[in-house]
């Protein structure tokens, strides 16, 4: 009789501590985030600003790395290749989206979970405040009519100013020669300069230069105003023809490798869900000059979904990639 | 009145006043310990003062750089082993002078010449910052293109050994530096595949594989050698000395400052193109250039601490980072909450005079606290080589680890080490290899920024070359660094000069 209880009750406490490891404990220890870009780039400026709330509710601090390299594709492969037990974090942008057709590796976002999309920027069309063009058209205009193509910056073909440029390219026909630089910050140094004469960057990197006049912002490539500059154009108010790309824009977000359990999701959901209420983050979303997006789950692999198909398919029509997004399922937008 | 009273701000308040000194003190420390960087010393920084008031934050990261350039030259002096980057040229005749016994002296010198160029850098920082920002906007990717080439030919003129080896040497560091994504069509090079060969070969890690592993390995092999007996009695350079070296000094401090304020270049950049300066217009140095010449120490030392001031130069009037350091400085003002860019100084003007004063306390801290710890940091010549070495690498492996907390990183600085060692054994330097890696990337994607601007016209871009100022006056220094080097131009200066002194006989 003694020996049957003890056995129940062993039985009974295995269960329980099996079910405590699963679902109570999660996170029992530290969990590691890596941000795919740099310090201080606009990733890592939402990526620190957005944890430390989460991490009041995770009860567990999130030890944030910077992985960057090959445009993310160093932290996308290295986070991919940890087990997918919730204890290694993925802080992207949009970038890897474009790495199939451009042949700089085989895996994207298809092989993680979104947690959640933090907030999306919409980049803007700028040029040097002592440049001749005064609006957007004015600017079209002298480009196509150029003897010489106008010289355009670009962070590298995965970027938003190389994939913003070539979306003006396909809606207005016009020639651009992409002068390729370091990232946005240089791009801007550059155009202040004289040796660039537009570029599209985001509106984070652009901002202080267009409140201080340096940097005149010819359109917002959304397709509505931003309420940081509410003067600027959306590039649908100037033509029609831009709306079936839109909504569409850089974002930043935390990601899980797929197939990490759903009490993982379910608890870092809950956590940056409660980040993102925060009124220090508004106020931060206001400061970066972007727009919160807070999307989770089936709406966020929705979002990512289409950015990828405009994005892939731009590119692909303008003959700058390796391969063709249809190879990998990717359905034109 | 706001910003007149900002710059006593540091000096008033007690608290800010212990961190600068807090900071430098640990600064020269960091930069002293090989495989420990002010960079990465500053990254800490920044999220370890997450939460403390940004002035503060301000006064510990300014001690740290101010303190921590110098403290690289220590460590490469003494075991030619730099600290950083910024100090590599400061081995090239500090090492030699530790093998002549004349280690302490060595230090004092470039101590002082760092005192005198830092303050020469936070002069200018502090009168002609507007002026110096604008002037760098205008510098084109060709222009960097040509300061890279000006790097490169100090490969062909450091005599440290054969000059064929160092070329070799050299372009081995350049075609290493290749491998990784194209920087602008993303292209991979060399990267058979490999996700970890497509972040590049970084420099940090290669330095302190070939200096600190290289070195360790090297003197493993004659474990026993005593260590050279230093003279200490000599540290402090005479008035005399002081005023023999100051011209030097000052002209490197200048190369030094414009070279900081030129965003993306930094103090590594600067110390290397002043020590060329050096020695090409010093006629008669103290000893050849490559073997203990005081000169081969002052010029580098003075140009990587003024890079300092230049640094923040474009990143407080622009928000656009001089450096590596200044770029992390930028992040800790907007974790902060200021809005670093063109109004930074119009929105938090009191920033400009907190920073300037830190600056100056940390430079005469530094000053003084180096100055005091030379015979200690002598010493470490004494320790037995045993112990040393196995040190040295320790930290190598530590320092190298804590860059992005990756063991390939270790693993490729653990090659490095090997290879180097096999590169000294069969007579080729180290340096230029680590000269190919840094000026490798500048050199590549700013030819290629400067053909795509002009659509790939070498007829627009040679064009360029020669109309606009800047880039002309760099090209009349290339061509003469060329040229100067020929025999023809030998024979000629050696005529001219015969005849002028026959003539003033």
């Amino acid at each position: 009789m003694k020996r049957v209880v003890f056995l129940v009750f062993s039985i009974v406490c295995c269960f329980f501590m099996m079910t405590n490891m699963s679902f109570a404990e999660y996170p029992e220890r530290n969990l590691n985030g890596y941000i795919m870009w740099g310090s201080g780039g606009a990733l890592d400026n939402v990526s620190r600003a957005v944890t430390p709330a989460a991490e009041t509710r995770l009860g567990k601090k999130v030890i944030l790395q910077n992985k960057p390299g090959a445009t993310g594709a160093v932290a996308l492969t290295y986070v991919y290749n940890l087990p997918a037990d919730g204890y290694s974090l993925l802080y992207g942008s949009e970038n890897p989206l474009l790495y199939k057709v451009l042949g700089i590796t085989d895996k994207d976002y298809e092989d993680f979970y979104p947690i959640m999309l933090f907030i999306n920027s919409a980049g803007v069309v700028c040029v040097s405040a002592d440049s001749p063009y005064k609006d957007f058209t004015d600017l079209v205009k002298t480009a196509k009519t150029s003897p010489k193509p106008l010289n355009a910056g670009s962070t590298g073909p995965a970027g938003l100013p190389f994939v913003a440029s070539s979306l003006i390219r396909a809606v207005n026909g016009v020639k651009f020669n992409d002068v390729s630089f370091d990232g946005e910050g240089p791009c801007i140094t550059a155009l202040l300069g004289g040796h660039i004469d537009v570029v599209c960057v985001g509106v984070p990197a652009a901002a202080p230069f267009i409140r201080s006049g340096r940097v005149r912002a010819l359109a917002v490539i959304s397709d509505k105003r931003i309420s940081q500059f509410p003067d600027v154009p959306s590039l649908v108010e100037i033509s029609q023809e831009y709306k079936k790309f839109f909504p569409w824009g850089p974002f930043h977000g935390v990601f899980v490798k797929k197939g990490s359990p759903d009490y993982v999701i379910a608890k870092l959901t809950n956590a940056f869900e409660f980040a993102c209420d925060d009124e220090k983050f508004d106020k931060f979303v206001q400061d970066f000059g972007g727009v919160k997006l807070a999307l989770t789950g089936s709406k966020a692999v929705d979002y990512i979904r289409h950015n990828q198909s405009v994005s892939a398919w731009l590119l692909h029509d303008m003959g700058y990639t390796k391969k063709s997004p249809a190879d990998f399922g990717i359905p034109r937008p | 009145m706001g910003t007149l009273s900002s710059f006593l701000v540091p000096i008033l308040n007690v608290k800010l006043l212990l961190l600068v000194l807090l900071g430098t003190f640990g600064g020269i420390w960091v930069g002293a310990i090989p495989g420990l960087s002010v960079t990465m010393a500053a990254s800490l920084l920044i999220s370890f003062t997450f939460s403390w008031d940004i002035y503060d934050a301000i006064a510990l990261i300014c001690g740290v750089y101010m303190g921590g350039v110098y403290g690289g030259g220590i460590t490469s002096i003494l075991l030619n082993i730099p600290g950083a980057p910024a100090a590599i040229a400061t081995g090239f005749d500090g090492y030699p002078l530790t093998m002549k016994g004349e280690a302490p002296k060595a230090l004092g010198l470039a101590c002082t010449v760092s005192f005198f160029g830092g303050l020469l850098g936070i002069i200018v920082l502090l009168f002609a910052a507007p002026i110096i920002s604008r002037i760098a906007l205008q510098v084109a990717p060709r222009d960097y293109f040509l300061l890279a080439m000006m790097g490169i030919l100090l490969l062909t003129s450091m005599g440290s050994g054969d000059t064929i080896k160092g070329i070799i040497a050299g372009a081995v560091g350049v075609l290493l530096s290749m491998v990784g994504m194209d920087p602008s069509t993303g292209e991979m090079r060399y990267t058979f595949g490999s996700v970890y060969l497509m972040q590049g070969i970084s420099f940090v890690p290669a330095m302190i594989g070939l200096f600190g592993v290289t070195e360790g390995l090297s003197q493993a092999r004659d474990v026993t050698v005593a260590a050279i007996k230093q003279n200490v009695d000599k540290i402090i350079p005479s008035l005399k000395l002081l005023l023999k070296y100051l011209p030097l000094s000052l002209r490197s401090a200048l190369i030094g400052i414009w070279i900081g304020a030129l965003p993306g270049t930094g103090g590594d950049i600067a110390a290397l193109i002043a020590y060329d300066a050096a020695k090409r217009t010093v006629k008669k140095p103290s000893a050849p250039f490559g073997k203990g010449a005081y000169e081969g120490v002052i010029a580098p030392e003075s140009a990587n601490i003024a890079a300092v001031g230049g640094a923040f130069i474009p990143m407080l009037t622009l928000g656009i980072p001089g450096d590596a350091v200044t770029a992390i400085i930028i992040g800790a003002f907007i974790i902060h909450g200021l809005r670093p860019g063109p109004l930074f100084m119009v929105e938090t003007p009191n920033m400009f005079g907190v920073i300037v004063s830190c600056l100056l306390i940390a430079n005469i801290a530094k000053l003084i606290i180096a100055m005091c710890s030379i015979k200690f940091f002598t010493k470490v010549i004494d320790v037995p080589r045993a112990i040393l070495i196995p040190v040295v690498i320790i930290l190598s492996v530590i320092g190298t680890y804590a860059i992005q907390n990756s063991l390939v990183d270790v693993y490729w600085m653990l090659g490095f080490g090997v290879l180097g060692y096999f590169m000294r054994l069969y007579g080729f330097a180290t340096a230029p290899m680590v000269l190919g890696l840094i000026l490798g990337p500048i050199l590549d994607s700013n030819y290629r920024r400067a053909m795509q601007s002009v659509n790939n016209d070498p007829m627009i871009f040679l064009h360029d070359l020669v109309t606009n100022p800047i880039s002309l006056i760099l090209v009349v220094f290339i061509v003469y660094m060329i040229i100067s080097q020929t025999p023809q131009w030998k024979r000629f200066t050696s005529k001219a000069r015969t005849k002028t002194s026959a003539s003033n006989r």
